[in-house]
This record gives C-alpha cells, sequence and structure tokens, in this order.
C-alpha cells in the first residue's frame, strides 16, 4: 500500500466530497495523510481553485498539464491518476499517450493556469514520492526522462493593487506580500486557497515547529536550486533570528544541528527522487520523529516544489537580493564532519517584551499596559508619519493596540514584538488613510525610481546647523516639514528616520520591495533638504569668512 | 568622468554607505571637483541628521497616560471586567 499507514479521514469530511466528486473515489494520495486531516483539506481547497473548474483553461486541459508533467517526473502514480481522470473526462487514449511522450512541446510562454497545474503536478507528485503511495491504477507506460523545454521570460511585475483581501494572510504572516503571490493577482481565488494551505502547514505546532518546516522549504529551494525560495526563506528565517551566514551554511548542504535528519530527509526528497525510499521514513522514525511530523516534512517539501514551478513557471522577480549561495550536492553531505548538537533555539535573539507578553497571554491582562508605554511612543511616529495629522494619529493609535490585544496569539515570536506592532500601525494608518484621504494614496507614481531628482538649493549649509535654532525650535521646524511631504515619502522618512528601522523592515512594514522604499526615503530626505535648506544656509557674511 | 545626473542617481546608495567600492570612487572623484554635489550631500547629510537627532513626533506623557488608560479601559470591557 504505501510507507504510511491510512488513517480514515472524517466521513463527513469536506475534502473526500472535494475529492470523490472530482475523482469519483478519495484517492490513495490523499487517504494515506489521514493524520493530518488540516493538510487533506487544504490540498482539496487548493486542488478545486487550480484545477476543477474551468478557467481560461477547461479542467481537461489543466488535467492534460498536469499528466504531461508527471510523466515528464517519471512519477508512476501521478501519471496513472491523471490517466484515469482524463479518459473519464471523455479524451481518447491516443491522446493521453501524446501527452505522455512529451509533445508537442510548447515554446510559448506558459499563462497563469498552466503554470499553476504545473506546480499542483510537482506538489503531488513530490507528496506521493514521499509517501511511497502505490498507484490506484495500473499506470501508463511513461517513457524515459523527457527534457522540458525552456521558454525564457521576463520577470514578473505586477501592476495590480496589493490591497486585495487574498493579500492579508501574507502581510499578517510575512509583513510583506511576497511577488509570486502578487504574481497571481488575477486569480484571487488560488491565492486565498494557497494561503490556506500556508497557513494549515507552516504554521501549527503541534507536529513539527514552524521554524522547523521553514528551514525544510530552505533546503528543499537549495536543493531545488532555486534562487528566489532561498532568497526569500533566507529573509523569513533572518527576521525569526537565524542569521544569513547560518542560513546560507545550511542551503550550501553543511547540515548541522539537531535537525540534520529531516534537513537531509527533504533534500533527498527534493532532488534525489530515486534514491528516495521506505529507508529514509525508517531513518527518520528511528530519529523519534512522529508520523506526522514525517508526513508535514513531506509536504512542506512538496509545498517547495510547488511554489518553485509556479516562480519558474511565472518568472516571477526575486524579493530580495539572490544569496551568494554555493549549490549544495550530494557529496557534501557524505563529506561531513560528525554531527554538532546546535539547539535551533540558541539562533534567536531574545526579545525584551516576550516575559511581559507571556504574563498577558497567560491572564494577566493588566500587563498590558506595560506593553502600551514601552512602544506607544514608536506607534504614534509610526502612525502620525502615514496619516500626517497628530489627532487622528491618537485614534490609530488606540485602534492599533486594541488589534494587537486581541489578535496576540497570532504573535509567535518570529520578528521582535515591536516590529509586529509597528507593522499593525502601520496597517491601521493605511486603512485609515483610504477612508479618510483618497486622494492621498501610497501607491501610486510606480515609475517614480526614474525621475531624477534636481536640487534646487545650492548654497552650502552652515557648519554646525543644529545650533542655529533650539531644540524646540527645530523639532517644530521638522515636524511642519515633514508633515508637508506626501504620505508617502513622509512614512518612508518617519520609518527610517524618525523610527530608526532598517531599510528591510520599511520596506517589510509598508509591504513594498526594498528598491521602491529606498526610492521613496531618498526623495523624501531630498524634499526635506530642499524646505529646510532656508533655514540652514550660511549667511553671506560666513562665506566671506 | 561622471556627471551631476549620474552622481544624483547613485546619490541614495552613497548616502546610505551601500555603494560598491567601484561606483564610490568614481562618485567621490566627481565629488572632489563639483562643489554643488558636495553642497548637496553635506546638506543631506545634516538633514537626516537633524531629522534624526530631532525627537520630532513625540507625545509628553502628560498625553500619553490618558492615551493608555482608555485603551486599557477598553480591553477590559471588552474582556468583561468593569
Amino acid at each position: 500500500m504505501g510507507d504510511f499507514p491510512e488513517i480514515p479521514l472524517d466521513p463527513s469530511s469536506a475534502a473526500l466530497a472535494v475529492f470523490r466528486e472530482n475523482y469519483g473515489f478519495v484517492p490513495r494520495l490523499f487517504r494515506a495523510q489521514g493524520s493530518l486531516p488540516r493538510l487533506v483539506e487544504a490540498e482539496a481547497a487548493l486542488a478545486n481553485s487550480i484545477l476543477y473548474h474551468d478557467t481560461a483553461f477547461s479542467r481537461i486541459e489543466k488535467e492534460s498539464r498536469v499528466l504531461a508533467e508527471a510523466a515528464a517526473c517519471g512519477n508512476a502514480y501521478c501519471a496513472a491518476l491523471q490517466w484515469q481522470t482524463l479518459l473519464l473526462l471523455g479524451v481518447p487514449p491516443e491522446q493521453l499517450t501524446r501527452l505522455t511522450n512529451g509533445d508537442p512541446p510548447s515554446t510559448s510562454a506558459p499563462t497563469i493556469d498552466e503554470c499553476l497545474a504545473g506546480a499542483w503536478a510537482n506538489f503531488t507528485c513530490t507528496l506521493a514520492t514521499g509517501l511511497g503511495v502505490a498507484p490506484d491504477f495500473a499506470p501508463p507506460p511513461l517513457p524515459s526522462r523527457i527534457q522540458s523545454t525552456a521558454v525564457t521570460r521576463e520577470f514578473y511585475t505586477s501592476n495590480v493593487s496589493i490591497d486585495a483581501a487574498a493579500f492579508t494572510f501574507f502581510r499578517e504572516q510575512f509583513g510583506f506580500v511576497p511577488n509570486l503571490f502578487r504574481a497571481q493577482a488575477a486569480r484571487p481565488d488560488v491565492v486565498e486557497a494557497e494561503a490556506g494551505m500556508i497557513a494549515s502547514l507552516l504554521l501549527p505546532e503541534d507536529g513539527l515547529t514552524r521554524r522547523q518546516k521553514e528551514l525544510v522549504m530552505l533546503v528543499a529551494c537549495a536543493w531545488d536550486r532555486n534562487e528566489y525560495g532561498v532568497a526569500f526563506w533566507s529573509e523569513v528565517l533572518r527576521r525569526a533570528g537565524i542569521p544569513h551566514e547560518t542560513c546560507d551554511q545550511i542551503a550550501a548542504g553543511h547540515l548541522v544541528g539537531p535537525d540534520e535528519p529531516l534537513l537531509d530527509f527533504a533534500a533527498k526528497l527534493a532532488a534525489r527522487v530515486p534514491e528516495f525510499g521506505e529507508a529514509d521514513i525508517l531513518s527518520l522514525r528511528e530519529h523519534r520523529y512522529t508520523d506526522c511530523q514525517i508526513l508535514e516534512a513531506i509536504a512542506v517539501t512538496a509545498l517547495a516544489k510547488f511554489m518553485n514551478t509556479l516562480q519558474i513557471g511565472l518568472g516571477v522577480a526575486l524579493d530580495f537580493p539572490p544569496r551568494p549561495v554555493v549549490w549544495p550536492s550530494a557529496e557534501k553531505i557524505a563529506d561531513l564532519p560528525a554531527e554538532q548538537p546546535r539547539p535551533t533555539g540558541e539562533w534567536v535573539p531574545a526579545d525584551p517584551d516576550l516575559e511581559t507578553l507571556n504574563a498577558v497571554r497567560s491572564g494577566n491582562v493588566d500587563a498590558f499596559e506595560q506593553l502600551i508605554e514601552r512602544h506607544s511612543r514608536r506607534v504614534y511616529r509610526t502612525l502620525v508619519g502615514i496619516l500626517g495629522d497628530p489627532e487622528d494619529a491618537r485614534d490609530a493609535m488606540q485602534d492599533t493596540f486594541l488589534k494587537a490585544f486581541q489578535h496576540l496569539d497570532n504573535f509567535q515570536g518570529r520578528s521582535k514584538f515591536s516590529t509586529w506592532l509597528v507593522s499593525i500601525a502601520t496597517n491601521t494608518g493605511l486603512q485609515r488613510l483610504r477612508e479618510r484621504k483618497p486622494l492621498e494614496s501610497l501607491d501610486e507614481g510606480a515609475s517614480e525610481a526614474e525621475e531624477t531628482f534636481r536640487p534646487r538649493q545650492i548654497r552650502a549649509w552652515t557648519d554646525d546647523p543644529e545650533q542655529l535654532y533650539s531644540q524646540a525650535e527645530r523639532r517644530q521646524l521638522i515636524e511642519s516639514s515633514v508633515m508637508k511631504l506626501p504620505a508617502k515619502y513622509r512614512v518612508a522618512v518617519v520609518l527610517r528616520d524618525l523610527e530608526l528601522l532598517s531599510t528591510e523592515d520599511a520596506a517589510a512594514a509598508l509591504g513594498l520591495e526594498v528598491p521602491t522604499l529606498k526610492s521613496r526615503l531618498l526623495r523624501g530626505r531630498l524634499m526635506l533638504r530642499e524646505a529646510l535648506a532656508p533655514h540652514f544656509t550660511r549667511r553671506t557674511s560666513e562665506v566671506a569668512n | 568622468m561622471i556627471s551631476c545626473a549620474d552622481f544624483m542617481a547613485e546619490i541614495g546608495n552613497y548616502l546610505e554607505g551601500d555603494t560598491a567600492t567601484e561606483v564610490r570612487l568614481q562618485l567621490e572623484q566627481h565629488l572632489a571637483h563639483c562643489l554643488t554635489c558636495q553642497v548637496v550631500v553635506d546638506s543631506s547629510r545634516k538633514t537626516i541628521q537633524i531629522v534624526t537627532d530631532s525627537g520630532s513626533f513625540d507625545l509628553p506623557d502628560r498625553v500619553l497616560k490618558p492615551i493608555a488608560s482608555e485603551i486599557m479601559n477598553r480591553i477590559r470591557k471588552e474582556q468583561g471586567q468593569i
């Protein structure tokens, strides 16, 4: 039957109904995951959004793409399932044979539907390999591995607004909307199902920890040689306190630490399919991983393959600069020195608010006041930067802390509490800005990077400008000048130069790409310079001296 | 030798100390001869310094305390403690 025992799913499960409706039965692939019903539900939702309905492509066209991809991967399980499904949908066998033979090769850039079908194929093929499920039907003859036709594409850039509700999840969990999901803005139903998959698979901590799963993602992407995935997961892990250097080492195949067996397992499943087998599952069991944890590791690796396939298909541009990764190889694993235990916890910097947070979480509501006192200035500055109105900012500050309190369970310590608060403040501020000042958008002017700024004030400034005015005068001058900046420049200046966030954190809080944030910051600083120049330039007498 | 427009295109990264050595040397070569760009760089640095040191948008305790109390009141009300 397979390497995983079948655990019956709840007969009333919506997922079972979806699979029965679309296949006429529940394929073994899904039955083998009965120990994690949340995962099966998310898979059903994802399959439903990607595959089972006609969109720009018909269901037959999409299922055909999955068959072709499964055949190209040499995956007997998925090829058999797809073959049977397409037969039932009325596709003649000779047409199916053409698909499994890999012809006709596609030469045009794939559509989003084709990319999604290809990603789903890679997802299910990885699951089938990892779970070792026997085919539901006799597999069709598969030719030797087919080389897929590479289609060069321009990197995708989306003009679609990132305010769509489907993106909220990504803002909340990652602090920004990754390009991979922005690129699918035309299919919010799919983005929502993908968010559901990430929420069901990556966030729960009842099997593997979220950190372990993100490490599996990183390793699977590295072994899949996906630059986008490596840069993305390295950044996610960096924000969780694991330095880039450590991620680079892990990605390069220097798998040290207590999770070595787990990461080695993911690496093999991601990139060395022919070698993968039951022994790998037994090995993890020997290392005391539970079947549930092993199933999660397989599904996370499959999700990495899904995202990687999609990224390549859509030609999605990197969210972060690429990591200088030396791609891992099997030899490196064999040559590694003996394991040096390194608890994952060692990589995480302590958050000064953790103790107070735990007190609040265990029922001491009053302790929350300490958090308000510690962070209210920061939250207020962020809000005044966005809203440009002190009274509005004070109101929004209340909303921010209330939201933070209500969603305290969502804070999982992946960033510092203060950073999380700033990102809630930012969302609250942006929402208010949209409601109250529809004309003052943060999103317009995508081409701002290309505009060259011409300095008008070119008289030299005095050597010690801060001595010219009292602290109060300077403050008043700065506040009124900052308030006059357009919102999108103002918020960049406030987060970076008053809040002192790093460029990356400020970009993440605003859901912007780093280059956009940098460009707005520069523009804001230069506009401020123009506004302040008349107050700080040298007097004629000074010049003469 | 680069132009003032070239310099302005890179000034953001230059102010952040975020340029490759080769580019930085070119920019500094330009700066050595261009008074206008010298003024822009110097005054931009001073702008950032003044803004950062200004303590702008800082609320005094007498304003913050009542807001904090109001937030806590709303939370306690939600929790059914009032």
